[in-house]
């Protein structure tokens, strides 16, 4: 059996193995039955979180209350596998015997070995691995038969499946279903924000766009104060010409058959119309429009005067 | 800082990233939302002068507007044109003798085409017979 880490990135862990020397790359170990307790049970759960949420409670009466275990669950066939661990144990162990935690990249337990103990394993001078009931169980060897055959381990033969990390092994303050839940919402808020970001960001882009081509087209508008300059020109030219057009239409709708324009005239300030008219009557119908269109009214016999400051 | 301490705490330094990630996204929409509250009005008030400027010229500075006045020599009979007379961006007409359909006419004309009204003068010069006198710039 070889126990050193030179030839094999897998290595089999045992209170009596000799310290190694020099390792330089990352091994996983495997974990003789002396640094956990191990418990097959059928239960009817369907998931491995939640077949661990009851693992404490499962080895109460076989594990030392003043110590810390860590627990680890795995399918076996029809049943469930239940594994209790002190890291801290096997993290102070593993530093005796010369392997350092961060060469360390996975554990596993013995009995995934089940399949490879046909015939017991020889550990060392005092003890025996040996598969009891489908348990992968630690003998001392002097109650051994002395006729049996031990086999050796090629550790090159069998692949391994699943097994734990150093660091996950260690109680986590926070479950992995609420570091999965929370982080699922964390990750779709920030997401919904970047979206939304992108968004009211774009709605400015249009915009930007726009002025950039206006300013492209007309570079001398860059200025405010050139624009400013150009709409207070043209502002209330466009103002008083509006309201003079406007004014011109309001005395057109004075008249009538019975009343006629004889003036009308528009200077700098003002507008005015004398309007003559057949009778009184029409006098008060257009005065009545007149103070509707804001019109200052004047009247002598029959001509009437229309005028308003521009 | 060792490997086995970051694995240890695994769960918390997810969960410390994506929180983070959600907080600077927050805070990127955040800086958006400034921005654009901060700018958009800006944008769109420059925008809207400029296209009001642009609307002004196009209104009162109309490039053809020199063509388009001497209709007012045309749309009447020349007997009927007292004086037309047509300087840089000024036209002064003077009308006489000119029927209540002429004066609507001109008129109308006078009030939908894009020109600046200096002066404006209609007088009754006997029954239904007017004079007109006007002085537009461009």
């Amino acid at each position: 059996m070889n126990l050193t880490a030179k030839r094999n990135n897998k290595l089999l862990i045992h209170k009596n193995m000799k310290t190694i020397i020099s390792l330089e790359n990352s091994i996983d170990i495997i974990l003789t039955p002396q640094f956990y307790t191990f418990i097959r049970e059928e239960l009817d759960v369907k998931f491995s979180y939640q077949a661990k949420q009851i693992a404490g409670s499962l080895f109460d009466d076989y594990l030392d209350h003043s110590k810390e275990y860590q627990y680890h669950v795995s399918k076996c066939d029809n049943l469930w596998c239940f594994f209790a661990y002190n890291i801290e144990e096997i993290d102070v162990f593993l530093e005796s015997v010369g392997i350092e935690k961060h060469r360390v990249s996975k554990i596993y337990f013995a009995q995934q070995l089940i399949d490879e103990l046909k015939s017991p394993i020889l550990l060392d001078e005092k003890s025996v691995l040996q598969n009891i009931d489908n348990v992968v169980t630690l003998v001392p060897l002097q109650i051994m038969d002395t006729s049996v055959e031990y086999n050796s381990l090629d550790m090159n033969s069998f692949k391994l499946k699943g097994g734990i990390t150093m660091g996950s092994s260690l109680n986590s303050y926070v479950s992995l279903k609420d570091t999965v839940l929370l982080s699922s919402i964390f990750c779709i808020l920030g997401a919904i924000s970047i979206f939304e970001g992108d968004r009211i960001k774009n709605s400015i882009y249009k915009d930007n766009a726009k002025l950039t081509e206006l300013l492209d087209e007309n570079p001398r508008y860059t200025s405010s104060l050139a624009r400013e300059s150009i709409l207070a020109k043209y502002a209330p030219i466009d103002k008083k010409e509006r309201a003079k057009r406007q004014a011109i239409k309001d005395i057109s709708k004075l008249l009538s058959n019975k009343s006629q324009l004889k003036t009308l005239s528009i200077d700098k300030n003002k507008i005015q119309a004398m309007i003559k008219i057949e009778n009184k009557s029409s006098s008060r119908q257009i005065k009545e429009h007149a103070f509707s269109k804001k019109f200052k009214f004047s009247a002598s016999a029959l001509d009437v005067k229309v005028e308003k400051r521009l | 800082m060792n490997i086995m301490t970051l694995q240890r705490y695994r769960n918390e330094i997810i969960l410390l990233l994506t929180a983070l990630f959600a907080i600077f996204a927050f805070y990127y929409k955040l800086s958006a939302t400034n921005y654009v509250n901060e700018n958009k009005a800006l944008i769109q008030k420059q925008i809207s002068e400029i296209v009001e400027i642009e609307s002004y010229k196009k209104q009162w500075k109309s490039k053809g507007m020199a063509k388009k006045v001497k209709i007012f020599k045309t749309i009447v009979p020349a007997s009927k044109i007292k004086l037309f007379s047509k300087k840089s961006s000024k036209v002064k007409v003077s009308y006489i003798n000119l029927s209540t359909n002429d004066l609507d006419k001109i008129t109308n004309k006078l009030l939908n085409m894009p020109i600046q009204i200096i002066k404006l003068q209609i007088k009754e010069s006997r029954k239904n017979k007017f004079t007109m006198e006007f002085t537009c710039k461009w």
